[in-house]
This record gives structure tokens, sequence and C-alpha cells, in this order.
């Protein structure tokens, strides 16, 4: 039965569906077909599509269950409840850089911009000639993937009416500089434009999984057991058989698999669980890869109002083949932008007291440096990665653009936050200095927002992590479905591809099991 | 609770200072419990970045002995001269020194700005626009960040950090 209009489908679970790991009385031991680790893109979806193929399903979801009617637009509570180490996770490299991923059932999905993107064509091409993937994957495979993905989470383009001044001024600019730009397709069912995305939709608009696959898998029987952080999975004779966790509050959770594990706990997490696990590849842990993302500021002549408007709603990927990058916008909350305003004291104050002036637009790298992921102090996570010198040409290169079109779209001021270069550009003239902005990857301010890599998958175990039909080469029935597999990283945002590659992986395996059993 | 994650009195005081020259004013944050968001936040954060915070309240102390040449803390400096301290850190040739300040500056940032009067305030009408570098020459000028940002774009342009 579908949610009454002034319910939300996160209030309309069924009874003992969720169990959270922070109340639990005693251990827990439990059965399902299959053990899903993580609630996100990759493991909602997983877990749904297993579910609707009629196997029990449990999941398991490190963060909590914050309910859509708890979300408001308080970030450091936000930061707090749904972000992976309060939203302070970082990067480390020649540079730091944070690092933001959700830690909530839905994931990233519940901070993103819900940005939709199938997965390029030349990409896909790529993985098949240069990673050995031949035939596994291809577009023909994934369509009808991207197009129930699409049916069911309502993609549409940003609406004229939520467009915002923001979106408005950047495509408008794309425009009048020949430049290939339109308003972004999203996960939208009715955005009212908050301009929300990042500290949760409180309106329940933005399609993310907490209010999407999570619910609709368990309305199809699956079990979701929240705050349980998954230590490792058991693996026996080469094959997984459960996944031992750990509810927050103390008690141990240990869900046994008939059938399989996915694991679905992002690029940063997958890979030292899977080596908690047992997992010895070589290439655990390698080929980490990002899209570096950098904003600039511009404080305009006109009113821009941030907080009206979809939150990320414009973008442009005329670079990306090109110059290895993708132009988008991004409405910042004060909170965020105070911190990226140049300034303090009296000269930041003047700055802020025009803050509905501001507007930012921003600059995703595809870049090509390459990192690792390794078990930290304390069984955190440490990444590391130092963009390359090709990646920092990119980036300079879409700063100065962005930089031309903002003088151009009625800037006073522009912002560019490249240590090396005038904090404060005053004139489109002064733009040539970001062109010589230095190519050292501390001069930048940038933010890690979409992860790839370090469990790569390919048909060669000394090179790979995980085979072609997504299970590890050193363990059966334990399947990755999380962007750790992807070879390379794709220059546009990858929730789509995740979800795609998910319900893929976990329809083959499913229509495998079946087989398996008539036989 | 760890005795990483509490502060001394000397230190609570600086990080005060600090975020009240970054956000000053009579509607700045002074207005606001800062002693208590600062407890509560390193009670809540990892414990890295607690170290970073603590990193970085010591350098804003210690810093006018290196920016002013004189033997005084953060604490002893007349508000202006703070500001110009915290200017000089931010523009600083040192990445970790701009990066810690930086991380000082986001943490008063969600302090300040999340605050509903002021969120109410900077999302409504924008005031007049006064130009940052008319601020910067009403200071003396020993207290002067080094390279202000040229107002025209014909005037000689000298690569200058940026303040995050």
């Amino acid at each position: 039965m579908p949610p009454s209009p002034d319910r939300f489908p996160d209030e309309d679970l069924p009874q003992g569906a969720v169990v959270d790991g922070l109340a639990l009385t005693r251990d827990v031991d439990e059965a399902f077909d299959y053990v899903v680790i993580g609630s996100g893109a990759g493991g909602a979806v997983a877990a749904h599509t297993l579910a609707s193929a009629g196997y029990s399903v449990g999941i398991l979801e490190e963060g909590p269950w914050v309910k859509t009617r708890d979300f408001g637009s308080d970030v450091r509570g936000a930061f707090d409840r749904i972000m992976r180490d309060n939203g302070l996770q970082v990067l480390k490299g020649r540079a730091y850089m944070p690092m933001i991923q959700g830690r909530c059932v839905g994931g990233s999905t519940v901070v993103n911009s819900a940005i939709v993107w199938r997965t390029p064509e030349d990409v896909v091409d790529d993985w098949s000639a240069r990673f050995g993937l031949g035939t596994a994957i291809t577009m023909k495979d994934l369509d009808p993937h991207f197009d129930a993905l699409e049916r069911d989470l309502h993609v549409q383009s940003v609406a004229d009416d939520v467009l915002g001044e923001n979106n408005r001024l950047f495509l408008e600019q794309a425009r009048k500089n020949g430049i290939e730009a339109a308003p972004m397709r999203r996960y939208d069912k009715g955005c009212i434009g908050s301009g929300n995305c990042l500290t949760g939709c409180a309106d329940g608009k933005k399609q993310g999984m907490n209010i999407s696959y999570v619910p609709w898998a368990l309305a199809k029987g699956a079990r979701i057991f929240t705050s349980c952080r998954a230590e490792r999975v058991e693996v026996r004779g080469r094959r997984a058989v459960g996944v031992i966790a750990r509810g927050h509050g103390g008690h141990a959770v240990r869900l046994r698999a008939r059938r399989g594990v996915f694991v679905a706990a992002s690029t940063v997490q997958t890979p030292n669980l899977l080596r908690r696990s047992g997992i010895r590849s070589r290439a655990l842990g390698e080929h980490f890869q990002a899209h570096p993302g950098l904003a600039l500021g511009g404080l305009m002549k006109q009113r821009v109002d941030m907080s009206f408007g979809a939150t990320q709603g414009a973008e442009s990927i005329h670079f990306r083949k090109s110059d290895r990058f993708k132009l988008e916008t991004i409405s910042m909350p004060p909170e965020l932008a105070a911190a990226r305003i140049p300034g303090v004291g009296s000269e930041l104050a003047a700055r802020m007291a025009r803050f509905g002036d501001v507007a930012v637009w921003a600059v995703q790298v595809r870049a090509e440096a390459e990192g690792t992921v390794r078990p930290g102090w304390g069984g955190g996570d440490v990444v590391r990665l130092t963009l390359t010198e090709n990646d920092l040409r990119a980036t300079r290169k879409a700063c100065a653009l962005l930089g031309r079109m903002l003088f151009e779209a009625g800037a006073r001021e522009v912002w560019p936050g490249i240590y090396g270069v005038p904090y404060v550009l005053r004139s489109i003239d002064d733009v040539k200095l970001i062109e010589e902005a230095p190519l050292d990857p501390r001069a930048y301010s940038f933010i890690a927002t979409h992860l790839f890599g370090a469990a790569r998958m390919g048909p060669d175990p000394r090179t790979s992590v995980v085979g072609l039909d997504f299970a590890c080469h050193e363990a059966e029935e334990l399947y990755v479905v999380d962007s750790s597999i992807f070879p390379t990283n794709l220059g546009v945002n990858p929730q789509h591809s995740i979800m795609a590659l998910s319900r893929l992986a976990a329809s083959r395996v499913a229509a495998r099991a079946s087989r398996s059993a008539v036989a | 609770m760890s005795p990483l994650r509490r502060l001394t009195r000397f230190e609570l005081a600086c990080a005060k200072d600090a975020f009240i020259a970054i956000f000053p004013g009579d509607q700045g944050i002074a207005t606001m419990d800062i002693d208590g968001y600062v407890k509560d936040t390193l009670a809540r954060i990892p414990l890295e970045p607690v170290i970073g915070v603590r990193l970085a309240i010591w350098i804003v102390a210690l810093a006018p002995i290196f920016v002013l040449r004189r033997l005084v803390t953060l604490h002893g400096l007349a508000p202006s001269d703070r500001e110009l301290v915290l200017v000089a850190l931010a523009t600083s040739r040192f990445y970790a020194v701009r990066q810690l300040l930086l991380a000082l500056k986001a943490v008063a940032a969600l302090l300040y700005a999340g605050d509903p009067t002021v969120r109410a305030r900077l999302l409504g009408p924008s005031e007049p626009l006064l130009t940052p570098s008319r601020i910067v020459r009403k200071a003396p000028r020993s207290l002067r960040p080094s390279a202000p940002a040229p107002e025209t774009p014909n005037e000689k342009q000298k690569p200058h950090a940026a303040v995050a």
C-alpha cells in the first residue's frame, strides 16, 4: 500500500524489519539466504533485487536510520548524525582533502545531490579493452538496469521553477560561451528547491536509498540491522558463509549466509573489510581513484540566494573527454560557505553580509592519480592520494574558465581559493593569474566526494580483487557491488553506475541461484 | 573523557579569542556559547581532528610571537591585532599552518552560521558592500597583510596566498 501523502516511506516499515544495534539487549545469530553489507547505492539495490527474486536478505548498516522527519537544515547536526567521522574524514597525500561519506541508512545517497549519469560508453569500452572485462559488462547489459532505476527513482531534469539563480546563471553563461550544459537529471520526486540536499532531504523528495530501495526491500521481507559494524566476512573453505558484526551497543551480531554475501561498504571501507576477512590479493587497496572537486565563489552584483533552488542543478561535461573535468554548480549552506569565503574578522563580515549575492560553481576533475586504501590506527581506514601535474593542469584550466564565466555573469569578486593566486580577483583580466597557479596540490582546496577502485574488477587474480562475476577471486559467493570494483573513475557522478552494476550483479547471482535450485 | 579531548583554560581562552577574531562584532560569535560548543565538539569528533584543533589553537595562541615579533599570546592582543595575526596565518607560506587555520575557521563557522538568527540574517537581503581593502587600509602599516589584492585590473599583480 503506498504511504499516505503526509507520511514518508521510512515511516511505514514492516514490523520487526529494523533491528537497532544500539538497542540490542542480547547477541544476535540469524540466517538469511544473502547478507548485504551496506545500505547505500550498491547495497540497497542489491538487497532489493535479491529480495524481489524471493530470497531472504539481511542488511547490515554501520550507521543509524535517521528518518526523513528528523532531517533539517542544521549542518552540524547532519555532520554528527549522518556523516562518517562527523564529516571530518580526510584523504591524505601531499595535501589533505576532506572526504565526504554518508554513514547512515541510505549511505551517501542521503547527503549527495542525487545526480544521474549513465556510465559513459567510452569508460565501459576502456574497461573492456584495457582491463580485460571483455563482454562481461557492456552497455547492452547495463541499459535495462538504467531504465528500471530511472523509472523507480523518478529521474527527471531539474524543473525550471526550482532551478534557482545559481544554476540559472551558470547555464546562461555556459550557453554564451558555447559550452554544452544542461539542467541536471536527478532522482527527484517533486523537488521544491529547499537547497538542503547535503543535510538530508526533509521533504522526502530526493529519492535516496533511505526512502526507496531499502524500504522496498524490507517490504519484500528483507531485514536491516542498523548501527551494526561489519567486522569481517566469515569465509570457510574458500566460501563466504556469513558476517560477524557488532552492534553499537556492544552486542555481537552474526548473520549467517546460506547462499552468499554482498559487500557494498564503499570504496574506503570495502578493501579493509575484505582484508579483515582474509582476502590477501596484491591488488587489494591499490588503484584508488577520485574526482577531486574544487569550488569557486563569486560575489555577484545581483542577488543569487543559494538557499532557494536545487542544491546542484546545472552541469557541463563539455570538457570531460578533452580535458578530464566536469563543471557544475553547488549551493552551499552558510555554515559551509563561511569557511570558504575569504578573510577573517571585518573582511569576512563584509562578505558574509552579502551572502545572498554569492554564487558557487565547481569543477570535478577526473583525476588520473592513483592512491591506496590501507588499515589505519584503531581500526580506521587510511586513504592516500596525491594528484598529478596533469590533474592540477586540468583543475586550473577549469578554474580559470569558471572565473571568467563568473565575471561575465556579473561578479564583483571571484574567490579562487588557490594559494599563489590573489585570494580575491576583481576583474576578468585577473583570471589569467589562475592559469599560472602553482602545480602543487597543497595550493588547492579540494574536496573528494566520488571515490573508486581499491578492489578492482578484472579477470586476472594477480592484478584484480574481484572477478568478472563480481565474486572475489579468493572466496566463492563473496560479491562486491560498490565503486571499489570500478577499474577507473568515470568523469561523471557515480551513483547511477554503482546502482546499475549492483542490480546487474544481483540479478545474475539470483538467476544463477534459481537455475541451480531447479537443476 | 580522554584528557586529549579536554582543553585547558588557556586553550579555551585562545580558542574563544580566535573565534571572536574570525567572526567579530556586536552580533558576532561572542554572543554565543563558545565554551560549551568547543567542549561538545571535541567530545564528539574523532581523535585525529581533536589533535588538529588543539594544534591549531596553539599555533594561533603563539602566532603573535612570529607574526608581530612581540612576546605576547593572542589573548594578550587587542582585537584588531588578533584579526591581522589570523590574516597572516591564513596566508602563511606553510601549508600546515594555512590548513590548521582553515580547520579552526570551519569549526567556528559551524557555530556562527548555524545560529538561527545569524542564518536568517545571512539569507535575508544583502547589506551594502564595504570593500575589504578599505578595511585593511585602516590598520597600521606594520600590521597590514603582506599583499592585499589589487583593486584595479591595471595595477601590477603579485601572486598572493589564498585565504581558504
